[in-house]
């Protein structure tokens, strides 16, 4: 113990002649002021403001009243092993979807809502949802959703469905 | 909004807006959205967001300025079902296809494109394809032979 004793005398010894109190001092106030200015750097600003293109998100994504399924006619992915922006393990996303657009109730905007459909398995059978908000008939076969839309895909046989925002819906003018 | 954007809303507003419009920085960025927004609406759900295609849809991608080569294949980009039947008003097509032709073309587009007009669209689109896979391939074959190149 002895040997401790001395050996932390010695360092606290070597400690007060090398450094001053005011040095302590000055370092910590250096350190306390220096924090307090880093958020004033002009660093990080874009994300701090949040990015226009997306959405302010609330509601459940498994439930077919969420905001983004105002159109959706077919099984939520979101309860099939997926999510509403991606498709459940062992599925492929179709390349060629269906696009409308869905008022946002959290923030009142309007976005491009892209019905990806996800296809390779026989149909999930879960949260089955119908809202059919701006469905057209299938002589507009650009904006019906009565067809199968594994397009593009390997397999035509259709799983489930996402709802990908896709941008801001531009108001009239 | 980058130079390249800003010179696709600066042509996107000459082609479709009167001579008399004044060409504010907004203004620019509004028709450059506005053509954007109606692309997604009626064009990207097959055509995908980079106009890569997929599938049997055909890519746009570095490809489409091939087109603007000739007389018949300008009017070929109007007169396929999906430009000639479109919902979109003749000035709010001729805004869409000017955009996509300077957004996807890359080096398929010769430096001398002009803009579709109003009026031009309006003539256009009264003859829609019908045969429209057969009158491609001909077509793209002539636009071959033309250029001596693969199309």
């Amino acid at each position: 113990m002895k040997f401790l004793d001395r050996m932390m005398e010695q360092r606290s010894r070597e400690l007060a002649q090398r450094s001053s109190r005011r040095g302590l001092l000055k370092g910590l106030g250096s350190l306390l002021v220096g924090s307090a200015a880093i958020p004033l750097l002009p660093v990080a600003r874009a994300s701090a403001a949040g990015n226009p293109g997306q959405p302010v998100e609330e509601g459940d994504p498994s439930s077919c009243d969420y905001w983004r399924y105002c159109a959706i006619d077919g099984f939520l992915c979101d309860c099939c092993g997926g999510s509403a922006n991606t498709c459940p393990p062992g599925t492929e996303m179709s390349p060629v979807t269906w696009i409308g657009t869905c008022l946002n109730p959290a923030d009142g905007r309007n976005y491009v809502i892209s019905y990806n459909d996800c296809c390779g398995k026989s149909s999930c059978g879960a949260c089955l949802c119908q809202r059919d908000e701006g469905d057209r008939p299938p002589y507009r076969p650009d904006a019906t959703n009565d067809i199968n839309w594994c397009l593009g895909t390997s397999s035509a046989a259709y799983h489930c469905s996402t709802a990908i925002v896709v941008g801001v819906a531009l108001e009239d003018s | 909004m980058t130079k390249v954007q800003a010179a696709i809303a600066a042509l996107l507003l000459c082609s479709c807006l009167p001579a008399s419009a004044s060409g504010t920085a907004a203004e620019n960025s509004r028709a450059y959205r506005q053509a954007h927004f109606d692309y997604q609406m009626n064009c990207q759900g097959c055509h995908a967001p980079d106009g890569a295609g997929a599938g049997s849809v055909p890519r746009m991608k570095g490809h489409v300025g091939v087109f603007l080569q000739s007389q018949q294949g300008r009017e070929y980009l109007v007169r396929v079902p999906g430009s000639a039947t479109s919902a979109l008003d003749d000035t709010r097509l001729a805004a869409v296809l000017n955009w996509i032709v300077l957004e996807f073309s890359g080096d398929s587009l010769a430096s001398d494109f002009q803009p579709y007009s109003a009026a031009e669209i309006g003539r256009m689109r009264q003859q829609p394809l019908n045969e429209v896979d057969d009158y491609r391939v001909e077509l793209l074959r002539t636009l071959s032979d033309a250029s001596g190149r693969n199309q």
